[in-house]
């Protein structure tokens, strides 16, 4: 699996943003290199757990309105100003499908459920992929997003860690107990 | 309800995120809610020295008025007459400056996606636009990648300089003259509806067909913000050889970019991305479900004793399953051993073993150990007597069920791999089916959207005047309005004051526009000054009106009959308005 990396800054990176944000909470239009570096990101993360390609628009413009109102409540935790913002996405879009009385969606391809299979060393067959969809849409929110970060959008779990506010190891053990259920699971699938 | 769950969704392009993504619209919004959730905050309620501040303030205005209203009536009066003053001083609205007299009468302008990226040449009529590549740029300097719509319109008479309401007096050196028009054009970018910009130090060259083809034009930039006609350079007129029809070149236009249209993509994806994947899964599925078909091994058939030196071994031969079969087996010692002699046979070795050969299932290797001394042979496996007899039986029954589990495996096998082949082919066959959905719909959309291009080019070949004399070559580096035009003083010899008069009454118009057509010059009266026609008594004129959602025209028959009486009566006569009349305007005017 190919992990995605673009969620990485180096020190300086993180210096850099920091100066922004800043500038941003004296002057909110100052907050426009923000607002155009992690504007697709968070789309993308919502319309990943969405059905609707409009509402995920517009979710992720009250996500940008939310961040630069609550600006100046921001405080630099050493990681990327992303993780506060996915952060304000999973609120947003948790309470938008509470009032919709709607449930998320998920969104993933073959190649994805293939891994999960072959990580289980078990083998995919096409057939299999109702009884998947089954197992994935069951687990609860927690484990779902886990899931999702790691073998959906292929994030490292020091970026999963930094978005759900835990560390890198106990991602890494939660991760762990839910891959043994997901194989408990699997194995029982036939054909 | 359950949770939705998508497999393989198509993503959404970056462009259609970047059209979504509008910072000014979320200042605005993060301003708006400022302003509200300000004006919710009653905390300062709360805060006695403001409201102590209030009610002082309070008294002190109250027994100001009430002090006002019963000693000094005198000034209460004074107040009206100031209120009055300012109401009739009230300055007049600021006019825009290019103001079309009629808002229904709209002439189309036409639009060309175009690659930024590659030198792109744009067709229109018989004018040509030469973009080079990488020529814009955004608002922040950034250079644009990908797509751009490019805006252009041809303004060549008088009607189409009418109804555009772009001003055709130039201010040269403090006298104002009106501007004989060789052709004008606008000319504008976008990308996402965002306004884009000419790189500095790039241009575009504009080679616009022309109706004249005399030299004594010059070419001028509209400054839309200092509201006046800018010379650039003298125009020279080039001469083309034939004249080429609009629809000649609607071939050669700019192919319009129709791989984005949703149901293309949709179809496209189907094609190369999700009927593939299926294919591969398929066969993933299938190779595996082969793999795990039984496996069965065959028999090994046993061997008869050669003479050679031989060892009978006592132990299990767990470990090479293909022995079990066998009783009494004797290992004969290969020629290949040259360590080997017939002491072998005295010693009382200690510990031996047996390990799998060179050859897998046939020979075996044998390693024999006596103190420090350690020996290694090749052994074949073998029989002789009627154990070999016994072996001989066994094997011939296990080599008939093994060849009849075998041929039940292949014929397995054959049945997977021949289902495969089906959904295999059956995924193809759909692929080609899609295909050509593809190719009809990609011609049905491409003739959709040649046809609608051909009836803009018609409508707009309709407004122009058949024939191109010339081409004016203009190299800009701004978009905006651009004109090849000659400057005239307005003659000074005849002046008259006109009324207008429709069936005897009389019309009070928005604009005046007066064509001189000896000249070809069209101007309009100045609203806010008296109004006045000035002409040359040798020259024919026509005059077009707009009152209210109607246009009435002086024909160059009723001018004429008018100005020859020294009468300043002008009959009009209505002519119809809406959208595609701007023709029977030109009719009207006699263009």
């Amino acid at each position: 699996m190919t992990i995605n990396s673009h969620y990485h800054h180096t020190d300086a990176q993180l210096n850099d943003e920091l100066v922004i944000i800043e500038a941003a909470k004296l002057n909110p239009e100052k907050f426009a290199p923000l607002y155009n570096k992690y504007y697709k990101q968070i789309f993308n993360y919502l319309y990943q757990r969405m059905d609707c390609k409009e509402t995920a628009f517009d979710v992720t413009g009250q996500v940008f309105l939310k961040a630069l109102t609550n600006l100046t409540n921001y405080q630099f935790k050493g990681v990327p100003f992303a993780s506060w913002l996915y952060r304000i996405a999973h609120n947003e879009m948790m309470q938008l499908f509470r009032n919709l009385k709607d449930k998320r969606a998920v969104n993933a391809d073959i190649s994805d459920l293939k891994f999960i299979c072959e990580e289980q060393s078990e083998p995919f067959f096409e057939e299999y992929l109702p009884a998947l969809k089954q197992i994935i849409s069951e687990l609860d929110e927690e484990d779902l997003q886990l899931v999702e970060m790691r073998y959906f959008e292929k994030r490292p779990f020091k970026e999963i860690a930094e978005i759900l506010n835990t560390t890198e190891g106990n991602a890494k053990v939660k991760m762990h107990r839910i891959i043994e259920k997901l194989k408990v699971k699997i194995k029982k699938i036939k054909l | 309800m359950p949770t939705k769950f998508n497999i393989e969704r198509p993503p959404i392009s970056d462009d259609e995120i970047n059209k979504n993504k509008n910072f000014d619209q979320l200042l605005k919004q993060f301003k708006n809610q400022s302003i509200a959730k300000a004006r919710e905050d009653r905390t300062w309620w709360k805060n006695k020295k403001i409201v102590y501040r209030t009610i002082i303030a309070g008294a002190i205005i109250t027994c100001t008025v009430t002090y006002l209203a019963l000693f000094n009536n005198s000034k209460n009066n004074t107040t009206v007459n100031d209120k009055l003053t300012t109401n009739v001083l009230k300055p007049a609205p600021i006019e825009k400056f290019i103001q079309a007299p009629s808002t229904a009468l709209k002439q189309s302008t036409a639009k060309y996606t175009v690659n930024s990226n590659k030198d792109q040449v744009i067709t229109h009529n018989n004018s040509q636009i030469k973009i080079p590549k990488n020529t814009f740029v955004n608002k922040q300097g950034e250079e644009i990648v990908g797509d751009v719509t490019i805006e252009y319109q041809e303004y060549h008479d008088a009607a189409d300089i009418i109804v555009s309401g772009i001003p055709m007096q130039y201010d040269s050196a403090g006298t104002k003259k009106d501007f004989e028009s060789a052709g004008m054009f606008k000319i504008n970018g976008t990308q996402n509806s965002e306004q884009i910009y000419i790189r500095a130090g790039k241009t575009i060259d504009v080679e616009m067909a022309s109706q004249n083809a005399e030299n004594k034009f010059n070419q001028y930039y509209l400054d839309t913000i200092a509201k006046k006609w800018n010379y650039i350079k003298k125009d020279e007129a080039q001469n083309i050889p034939q004249q080429k029809t609009a629809f000649a070149n609607a071939n050669k236009k700019v192919t319009p970019t129709i791989e984005s249209n949703p149901k293309l993509t949709t179809l496209r994806n189907q094609i190369d991305v999700l009927i593939p994947k299926k294919i591969d899964s398929v066969k993933t599925v299938y190779t595996k479900k082969i793999e795990l078909l039984p496996k069965y091994k065959e028999p090994n058939k046993p061997s008869r004793a050669t003479g050679r030196p031989n060892f009978v071994l006592d132990g299990n031969y767990n470990e090479f399953p293909e022995l079990k079969a066998f009783d009494k087996l004797l290992f004969e010692v290969g020629d290949e051993n040259k360590n080997y002699n017939k002491d072998f046979h005295e010693i009382t070795w200690s510990d031996l073993k047996v390990k799998e050969g060179p050859q897998k299932g046939k020979n075996y290797l044998l390693e024999l150990t006596y103190r420090n001394r350690k020996e290694k042979l090749i052994v074949y496996p073998v029989l002789e007597g009627a154990d070999l007899e016994k072996a001989e039986k066994t094997y011939s029954k296990s080599l008939g069920d093994y060849n009849s589990l075998l041929t039940k495996r292949n014929e397995q096998e054959e049945k997977l791999k021949a289902e495969m082949l089906a959904k295999q082919t059956a995924y193809i066959t759909q692929q080609k089916m899609l295909e050509e959905k593809y190719k009809k719909e990609k011609d049905l959309i491409l003739a959709q959207m040649q046809q609608s291009q051909a009836n803009q080019l018609q409508s707009q070949f309709k407004t122009m005047d058949n024939q191109t004399k010339a081409t004016r070559l203009f190299t800009i580096s701004n978009f905006g309005i651009y004109n090849s035009d000659c400057p005239h003083a307005r003659p000074n010899d005849n002046s008259v004051r006109p009324i207008f008069v429709h069936n005897s009454n009389p019309l009070n118009p928005n604009d005046i526009y007066v064509v001189d057509h000896s000249r070809k010059v069209v101007y309009r009266l100045d609203r806010s000054a008296e109004r006045v026609i000035s002409y040359n008594a040798n020259s024919i004129y026509s005059i077009c009106i707009f009152q209210k959602n109607k246009i009435y025209l002086s024909n160059k028959e009723s001018f004429a009959a008018t100005i020859s009486e020294n009468g300043n009566k002008f009959n009009v006569t209505p002519i119809s308005e809406s959208a595609d009349n701007i023709v029977d305007l030109k009719k009207a005017l006699e263009l």
